[in-house]
């Protein structure tokens, strides 16, 4: 599609931007609402430009929250979702990597079936098995703990056939050759089939980092102490405030330093991230 | 430096039999070629002397050693792959270490062991490089310098050049031979096209259907086919195989002496001439269908008088002969490969092997 005609360039152009601007519009409201001090928001006409109040909203939520709301300061619930999103990308990596080698390089009776119990499990979402996982997880006296939090989201049927997937388009040579150069499973493992996956793994930590971040019902669920609670859980408690009008300068405060770390992974990645996606020469 | 010993060796994949007994023996040095079509059990029974196909029945020693149940890490042997199979990630130099690093090989025998496999090969500017940076042949000497570094009892090739063009093909081909002079390191050499395997082979082994057809030296084998299949496999063009009625009423016929059982003749397409030789021959009449010059000969397609049979003739240079002319075409009676059909066998003595 390389063209040089003006208008059709002048036109894509035009769509995307339209398209850029109608995505990051609320995002400016929401970080120009975060930039106000209380009840300028409500006053009925709604600033377009950011305010005064930058510094100290963000210096109010990160230190101190809002203990009316019950939600503790952000820098705890910061802190818990990139521990619980880190730990969730590494585990479910670790964990589909391994049972992605074992069914594809290894023959064990009912390989086949292993794999595909593990892929009938991509029909089962969270939410549908919420009540027997929570039920299992509250006898296991998980609940108010990072691992409560993070277990029953890391088992992964999702990454384990992407990899899968990845490690079938590696040739048999490759192995054999390894197996002739006294290479044994695990080493083969570490030396030839990490460093291949490099990229797949990099793209994979990106989305599933993201995965963790957004988890909103299940933190909700197993967390009744809040020096566990996780910073997308907090912004529902921070708006839904009993009686008056949330104060919606800080709720986007909040927002907007929680958008920040899912941002600055993709950024930080997005190099790995691409190139994970289109590459195919091994 | 080592003997291969196979002893009625035999693979089946489940009720389906691969390789039916394979009996071969491997002197110190000395570079043997696995030929066939495909299917014949050549590639299943190199990968179960390399150690990555399990053994159904029977024996495999190298060096004296039985390995049927080591590792092929442990059976002191190194493989030259067809797709080359190099680690992408890795540079060249990481590629030819591997292996050595993996054994546990002090840093110094390494480096000087990669550095003499580098000079053999001409491949020391390339160390550095990773092998999607190289070329088809660059990659394959990599492959065969990681063979070279191990400085194992046996090379095991599993057609190493039929990733190549054709070109290449000859240099490698030529380039292999003289490493295996002088490294004399004991080689198994798979291949299905057999000009490589002829021109490469200290011994040949022609194989069809998991079973040996032929044993011997390439101008043996050549020479003196033992089978019919043999006969048809190796040579190229392949040899003609007439029937024995459709030249039986030829001049000439009565003198040929065949021996008892000879239903087949068969005769090298060089080995037919246009000429009248000196001295007994026989004499087909025949006419020509198609003459197709290569260069130095011409191939002269002609079907028989007497049956219809499709013979071909290398004949020198380009001869001056119509689409449709009536030939005659001579073959000394010494050049005549008597076979049986039923048994596909020689039908004269003196064929030592299976």
């Amino acid at each position: 599609m390389v063209e040089n005609r003006p208008l059709l360039s002048f036109l894509t152009h035009l769509v995307l931007i339209v398209g850029v601007v109608i995505v990051v519009f609320p995002v400016y409201l929401a970080f120009v609402a975060s930039t106000h001090g209380n009840g300028d928001f409500l006053s009925g006409l709604v600033p377009l430009l950011p305010g005064p109040n930058l510094i100290e909203n963000y210096r109010l939520m990160l230190t101190e929250g809002i203990s009316t709301a019950g939600a503790p300061p952000l820098w705890i619930m910061l802190g818990n979702s990139l521990v619980i999103a880190i730990i969730i990308a590494v585990g479910k990596i670790a964990i589909s990597l391994l049972s992605a080698y074992a069914i594809v390089f290894f023959k064990f009776p009912f390989r086949l079936l292993a794999f595909w119990i593990i892929f009938i499990t991509l029909m089962l979402p969270v939410e549908v098995r919420i009540i027997p996982t929570f039920k299992v997880v509250a006898d296991l006296g998980l609940l108010n703990s990072y691992v409560g939090l993070t277990l029953p989201l890391i088992a992964s049927a999702t990454a384990t056939f992407l990899f899968r997937q990845f490690f079938l388009t590696i040739p048999d040579e490759l192995m054999e050759a390894a197996r002739v150069d006294g290479a044994g499973p695990l080493k083969f493992f570490r030396d030839i089939l990490l460093p291949l996956s490099r990229t797949n793994i990099a793209a994979l930590f990106v989305i599933l980092f993201i995965y963790g971040w957004v988890q909103y019902l299940w933190p909700l669920l197993v967390t009744t102490d809040s020096r566990y609670y996780t910073v997308v859980m907090g912004i529902k408690r921070l708006a839904a405030t009993a009686d008056g009008e949330p104060q919606w300068h800080l709720v986007m405060a909040a927002v907007m330093l929680a958008m920040l770390p899912p941002v600055l992974v993709v950024i930080f990645m997005q190099r790995l991230f691409v190139k994970g996606l289109v590459e195919t020469e091994k | 430096m080592a003997t291969i010993n196979l002893v009625d060796l035999k693979k089946n994949y489940g009720p389906v039999p691969a390789v039916k007994g394979i009996n071969l023996s491997v002197k110190d040095g000395e570079l043997i070629v696995l030929v066939g079509p495909s299917g014949c059990g050549k590639s299943t029974l190199l990968r179960m002397v390399a150690g990555l196909e399990s053994v159904t029945s029977g024996r495999i020693e190298i060096a004296g050693r039985d390995v049927v149940k080591a590792e092929p890490a442990e059976r002191d042997i190194a493989m030259v792959f067809q797709n080359y199979a190099l680690y992408p990630h890795m540079t060249v130099r990481q590629n030819l270490e591997y292996g050595l690093k993996n054994r546990g090989t002090p840093r110094e025998e390494i480096d000087r062991r990669v550095k003499e496999a580098a000079d053999i090969l001409e491949i020391g500017p390339m160390l550095d490089r990773k092998p999607r940076q190289l070329s088809g042949g660059q990659r394959q000497r990599v492959a065969m310098g990681r063979a070279i570094v191990r400085e194992p009892a046996a090379f095991l090739f599993d057609e190493p050049l039929s990733n190549l063009d054709a070109k290449l093909r000859v240099q490698m081909r030529v380039e292999i031979r003289k490493l295996q002079r002088r490294l004399k390191t004991t080689s198994l050499y798979v291949t299905h096209d057999q000009l490589e395997a002829m021109t490469l082979a200290d011994r040949l082994v022609v194989m069809n259907g998991g079973l040996v057809e032929q044993l011997g030296t390439p101008t043996e084998v050549y020479d003196r086919p033992a089978t019919l299949f043999v006969a048809g496999f190796i040579g190229s063009p392949p040899m003609n195989l007439l029937s024995l009625e459709s030249i039986a009423g030829a001049s000439g016929f009565d003198g040929l002496n065949l021996p008892a059982g000879t239903d087949v003749v068969g005769i090298r397409p060089d080995q037919l001439t246009l000429e009248q030789p000196t001295g007994p021959s026989l004499a087909l009449a025949a006419t020509v269908e198609l003459l197709e010059p290569i260069g130095g000969e011409s191939h002269l397609h002609v079907r028989l008088n007497t049956s219809n049979q499709a013979v071909i003739l290398s004949v020198p240079g380009r001869p001056d002969i119509a689409e449709g002319a009536a030939v005659t075409i001579h073959a000394r009676p010494a050049d005549l490969h008597p076979f049986n059909r039923e048994s596909g066998r020689r039908t004269d003595t003196a064929v030592a092997n299976p």
